[in-house]
């Protein structure tokens, strides 16, 4: 892990940009001559066709929108739920870590739910919403809420008691407590749920759109295998992959602005 | 009486809110019925008929939910192992060796966003509706997180110690096993654990879209069948394996990373 790089000639951000280009355009090198060459050419399309339609599904439609299109209608339903989920999600954490009689009444709910995998929610949310897309929103909803609601607990419960103890004895209010210290020290600790949320919550709309829909990112690819086209499954792939990278990098990207205090906290 | 109360005040005020929430569950369902039970059975309902899966009925869906319970823990396990088997060295390697990182990372990264449900189009178009696609998804799912967890792991290896381990004349080999795979090894389980977490998760996906058996397609028929009890039946025993495995490896993981820290 420590073999040394340094008598090389490059940098190591150069280094890392280098191998990068190597080994992605090797996997394309081998994609595309095993596609090409081999049997396997009955189940694996070649790599630049699949970039191909990559890049065409963002002029022609793939059933009734285009690629951007199907994305913006996937992205918009995580942000509906996500909001829920964060307003719902924040508000049972921070009052089940602050205080004890709500965390005896809800806990125990909260516990029952919480291992039921969202995507088990499937059939009973067809029958509660049919296929319309507040089916959509409970299944995503329920990804994302759990997290933001444990990590808010557990930011919550580990407030530094001395800090309260603190303020209490200077004369602070049990509102003035519970928003100038609990909420506040919380902070990273949502934040760090509200990562895991955003990425459970793109994995949940693509499980929800693949059982139940016309339009969105899953519905591409469970569209492309019941069509038998492989190809137009691959580009749903690369287009998933693409978002949930992005939405990876772009709340990371916000955490690290918003609360870089906490890094000297860290640990 | 009393002091029993202030002792356990919170225990029975969680006790009499969940058996609250049970009473105005059966309230809205089979004695004001406020909810049609095609939407929503009662509480007892779900109890019957738990009970009666559980004691080898059939019906709806043509398993016991033992055996359906049985056959998902064999794809999910399945998955698992191979994941495991393949993303925790790969973790290790990529953590250890600045060559391989280099060339490995990159392609690690652009699966890495690509939810496991992703690929089960594609999984059953290559490997048909049997075992090996059913596997080859949550393989997907338990991969991800050992890989990324070992390779953390190893990363917060304390320089110090290899430091030491070098001026002794310790071997990179050496240095490997001895020094920097036990420092991992808490985060290495931690791993395992969110990857059978993660496992679990994908296989009712898997079993919804294509199975015989298994609680995902219990669930997933009884819908078509208009059954809601058994697809919440369903859920809650998906939701309690699922926590019991997570018990399992949080034990054994314990007992474990205590005998590490001990030798």
């Amino acid at each position: 892990m420590i073999d040394s790089t340094t008598n090389s000639r490059f940098s190591t951000k150069q280094l890392i940009v280098i191998y990068t280009i190597i080994s992605l355009v090797g996997l394309l090198i081998v994609w595309e001559l095993v596609a090409r060459f081999t049997s396997a050419s009955m189940f694996l399309p070649p790599a630049s066709e699949v970039l191909a339609a990559f890049a065409r599904s963002f002029v022609e439609p793939i059933g009734q929108h285009t690629m951007l299109a199907h994305v913006g209608v996937s992205l918009y339903r995580v942000a509906v739920a996500f909001i829920f989920a964060t307003i719902i999600g924040i508000a049972l954490g921070v009052g089940m870590g602050y205080s004890k009689l709500f965390e005896a009444i809800f806990k125990p709910i909260f516990e029952f739910i919480r291992p039921i995998p969202p995507l088990a929610w499937i059939p009973l949310s067809i029958l509660w919403f049919g296929l319309s897309d507040t089916g959509k929103f409970f299944i995503i909803f329920l990804g994302c809420f759990c997290f933001i609601t444990v990590n808010t607990y557990d930011g919550a419960k580990n407030v530094d008691p001395e800090l309260i103890g603190a303020a209490r004895m200077l004369g602070a209010s049990e509102k003035q407590v519970f928003f100038k210290i609990v909420l506040p020290s919380s902070v990273p600790y949502i934040f760090a749920g509200l990562q895991i949320a955003v990425t459970a919550g793109w994995s949940a709309v693509v499980g929800s759109e693949m059982i139940q829909s016309n339009e969105g990112v899953g519905w591409v690819i469970i569209r492309g295998m019941s069509t038998g086209n492989t190809v137009q499954i691959m580009v749903g792939i690369v287009a998933i992959g693409i978002v949930g990278f992005a939405l990876a990098n772009i709340t990371s990207a916000l955490e690290r602005r918003l609360c870089s205090w906490n890094a000297q906290k860290g640990m | 009486m009393k002091s029993f109360f202030s002792k356990h005040k919170y225990t029975v005020i969680s006790a009499c809110s969940f058996v609250f929430v049970l009473f105005i569950w059966q309230l809205v369902t089979d004695i004001l019925h406020l909810v049609s039970p095609v939407m929503l059975p009662s509480p007892t309902k779900i109890v019957e008929t738990f009970w009666y899966k559980l004691t080898g009925g059939t019906v709806p869906d043509g398993s016991s939910l033992i055996q359906n319970i049985l056959s998902s823990l064999k794809i999910a396990l399945g998955g698992y192992v191979v994941g495991v088997i393949i993303g925790v060295p790969l973790g290790v390697g990529m953590a250890w060796s600045r060559r391989f990182e280099l060339v490995a990372k990159p392609l690690f990264d652009i699966i890495r966003p690509v939810p496991a449900l992703a690929w089960i189009p594609l999984m059953i178009l290559w490997l048909g509706i049997g075992y090996a696609s059913k596997v080859g998804i949550i393989f997907f799912a338990a991969f991800i997180s050992a890989t990324v967890n070992s390779y953390t792991g190893i990363r917060q290896t304390s320089q110090v110690h290899l430091w030491v381990g070098k001026t002794f004349g310790a071997t990179n080999r050496q240095l490997l096993f001895k020094v920097a795979i036990p420092t991992a090894l808490p985060m290495i389980f931690t791993g395992l654990r969110l990857a059978l977490g993660s496992a679990w998760v994908a296989l009712v996906a898997a079993e919804m879209l294509a199975a015989t058996s298994g609680l995902g397609y219990m669930i997933q028929i009884s819908r078509l069948l208009g059954r809601p009890d058994v697809i919440i039946v369903g859920m809650i025993t998906i939701g309690f394996v699922g926590l019991l495995l997570n018990t399992v490896l949080e034990k054994l993981q314990k007992k474990f990373v205590k005998r590490g820290k001990k030798a």
